[in-house]
């Protein structure tokens, strides 16, 4: 099959579709209705479970450090602020996040919008990134000033192991949770599920309009 | 900023006068009727949303490729199982009498299956070329091969 057979065949194709498919609807009333549903299917219930499940825990620890601030002991208070205030901070970086995604223009060119659309699909990472700097904050709330003084020596070498390695560990992720690790194994198990599906395919999509651009780059020799 | 009435004029207008395009896009980018109903709902709500946006420089096919395009990509993302074999046929080529499967359908079922391989950025670069978009209107669309 030549080009122009290619072309011919696609034409009376076409020609045959549009006499035979009906426009759904016409109905400006019933537009206005279907953007909103359409706004709303965008929260997929998993995102909105875990915008109130969050909020929930944020408010749940704030009212603990209030009704505690007096009386619990300054590792418990400052693990449970440090908890707060990054969850806090992620809660608000995701709801930015989807609100930026909803509003990327869609009448930019096509490489443009995908591009802005994939790499702020990907940044969404930077959500789980956040929460894993909260993992030290986990294993000292349970510290006390006096097991510093009278506590067992081996208990308090375990404890303090444990928390080095685990401000290690968010740091590290933190770090290294980014576009480039993509494909490392690490990566692909952490973020394996249905949930991650959308941001693991934002990667695929990134990936062609590189190798466009590289391609751009190699026959005009700029892009 | 358009009055209410005056944007739901233009986009009555611009769908009457343009499906065409959105009917290309949702073809290319669904294999049944179904999907492309939903996609060509998907579409024409953002047409929709954007309407105030829409800026006079630009051909108004231009712009409704733009869209069509950008919301078919991500449509297809989201909804379509890449599977690259047993690709179903399109229904009014299924209804294809045996008697009547001349060579054009053959090449059109060719077409569409060659069509259905492709990834979603080289589906949009097809189309454009199959409706015989010039360098400098590809590049207007898509950023492509500029």
């Amino acid at each position: 099959m030549d080009e122009k057979e290619m072309r011919n065949i696609w034409q009376s194709y076409n020609e045959r579709l549009e006499s035979t498919m009906q426009v759904a609807y016409e109905n400006v009333g019933e537009i206005a209705k279907i953007k909103l549903k359409s706004f709303l299917h965008s929260m997929k219930p998993f995102k909105v479970i875990t915008i109130i499940i969050g909020i929930l825990w944020v408010v749940f620890v704030d009212t603990l450090i209030i009704n505690l601030w007096t009386t619990a002991n300054l590792f418990f208070l400052i693990s449970a602020c440090i908890q707060t205030v990054l969850t806090k901070v992620a809660i608000g970086v995701y709801l930015y996040q989807l609100y930026l995604i909803y509003n990327v223009d869609l009448s930019e060119p096509v490489i443009i919008s995908q591009e802005r659309l994939s790499r702020l699909q990907f940044s969404t990472l930077l959500v789980p990134r956040i929460l894993f700097l909260q993992l030290p904050a986990w294993t000292t709330f349970s510290w006390h000033t006096s097991m510093l003084y009278d506590g067992n020596i081996f208990l308090l070498t375990i404890q303090g192991v444990i928390s080095i390695l685990s401000v290690y560990a968010s740091i590290w992720l933190f770090l290294n949770i980014r576009y480039e690790n993509r494909n490392k194994k690490w990566f692909r198990w952490l973020f394996n599920g249905k949930e991650w599906d959308p941001i693991i395919e934002s990667t695929e999509l990134i990936r062609q309009i590189e190798e466009y651009k590289s391609e751009e780059i190699n026959s005009t020799g700029a892009y | 900023m358009k009055d209410e009435k005056e944007m739901n004029q233009m986009f009555q207008e611009i769908l009457e006068q343009h499906k065409g395009i959105l009917f290309k896009v949702t073809r290319m980018y669904c294999q049944n009727e179904v999907d492309r109903q939903d996609l060509y709902q998907e579409i024409s709500i953002q047409i929709w949303m954007s309407l105030d946006k829409f800026n006079n420089k630009y051909k108004i096919s231009t712009w409704l490729y733009r869209i069509s395009l950008n919301v078919a990509i991500s449509f297809y993302r989201k909804n379509i199982k890449r599977e690259v074999t047993n690709i179903p046929l399109s229904e009014d080529i299924s209804q294809i009498q045996e008697s009547d499967y001349t060579e054009k359908e053959h090449n059109l079922n060719l077409l569409e299956q060659f069509i259905s391989e492709l990834n979603e950025l080289d589906k949009a670069l097809m189309l454009l070329y199959l409706e015989e978009k010039n360098h400098a209107e590809i590049a207007d669309i898509g950023y492509f091969c500029k």
